[in-house]
């Protein structure tokens, strides 16, 4: 879906079963060094000298896909205030892999006024199609910076 | 994975962190890295964002604190809780620039299956700002 077409993110748009994505990126060791320095991760699974032979991403550094599946579906936003979330971890990202995410949102209620959704996300090896890991946001939809 | 070492009930707690404007600066260019969306004002960096949501300043993102309990679980079992791990957790209260942040960890079970625990991310005014648990099976891929 281009920048054109896109939906507007709003309660009326966010509904279940719309698949979201693929997005694509590659694990680079710039954006693990720099994500392990902000998080204060010294691990080092995380270095060119990972004791695993292969740098490693630390485990959250693909969560913000989310943000990428819906905004390359909706306008208007990227989600709203996080609430939940949970991982499954199947296999390391590393330096150098190819990832493709897909998205689903899978649920969306109303809850004190407030309307929620829940994304999952799944992210594989791009040629070996090796499942990484499988993610789940639950966030308070925001629209034009108000709680909606 | 070393499951003795996992016994039921016991602790774990990691060094603090200072979650301040910096780290959170440092933190979105890591996870925009290359950047690939036009970020607008928004309640993690303006004032006004933040109080159209009903905070009274801007809040560090949900997932920056979660990623330090991520990358704890990392530390206590090692590469294997990337192979066979999985964690969830609820974003209680928001977390203000300048808060310093501890994760805890408590063995809640321990058996021939894998370890589970439950874990909270503790503000400095000792407020459980995330809670949430964090499982490993004991023969991960």
């Amino acid at each position: 879906m281009s920048d054109d077409d896109r939906i507007l993110m709003c309660p009326e748009n966010v509904r279940e079963g719309i698949e979201l994505g693929p997005i694509f990126c590659v694990i680079t060791a710039e954006q693990v060094e720099a994500f392990a320095r902000a998080t204060g991760a010294d691990n080092p699974l995380y270095t060119a000298q990972s004791p695993a032979g292969v740098q490693i991403a630390p485990p959250t550094m693909r969560l913000l896909d989310y943000a990428l599946l819906i905004s390359k579906h909706f306008r208007g936003g990227s989600g709203g205030v996080h609430a939940k979330h949970r991982n499954q971890f199947f296999a390391p990202m590393r330096v150098g892999q190819s990832v493709r995410t897909d998205g689903r949102i899978t649920k969306t209620w109303r809850k004190r006024g407030k309307f929620y959704f829940e994304l999952e996300y799944e992210s594989r090896d791009v040629e070996s199609d090796e499942l990484l890991m499988r993610q789940a946001i639950t966030a308070v939809l925001l629209v034009e910076g108000r709680m909606q | 994975m070393s499951v003795a070492t996992f016994e039921s009930g016991r602790e774990f707690e990691s060094r603090s962190y200072l979650l301040d404007a910096a780290a959170a600066h440092a933190y979105g260019a890591a996870v925009e890295h290359p950047a690939r969306r036009t970020v607008q004002p928004n309640i993690h960096d303006d004032n006004a964002a933040a109080k159209r949501a009903g905070f009274p300043a801007p809040i560090a993102a949900g997932e920056h604190t979660y990623a330090l309990a991520a990358n704890f679980m990392v530390n206590l079992f090692g590469i294997d809780f990337l192979r066979g791990g999985s964690l969830e957790a609820s974003m209680i209260k928001p977390v203000f620039f300048g808060d310093r942040l501890v994760v805890h960890a408590r063995v809640t079970d321990s058996d021939s299956s894998g370890v589970a625990m439950e874990m909270w991310v503790e503000n400095d005014r000792h407020v459980r700002v995330l809670v949430g648990s964090a499982r490993l099976a004991r023969n991960p891929r």
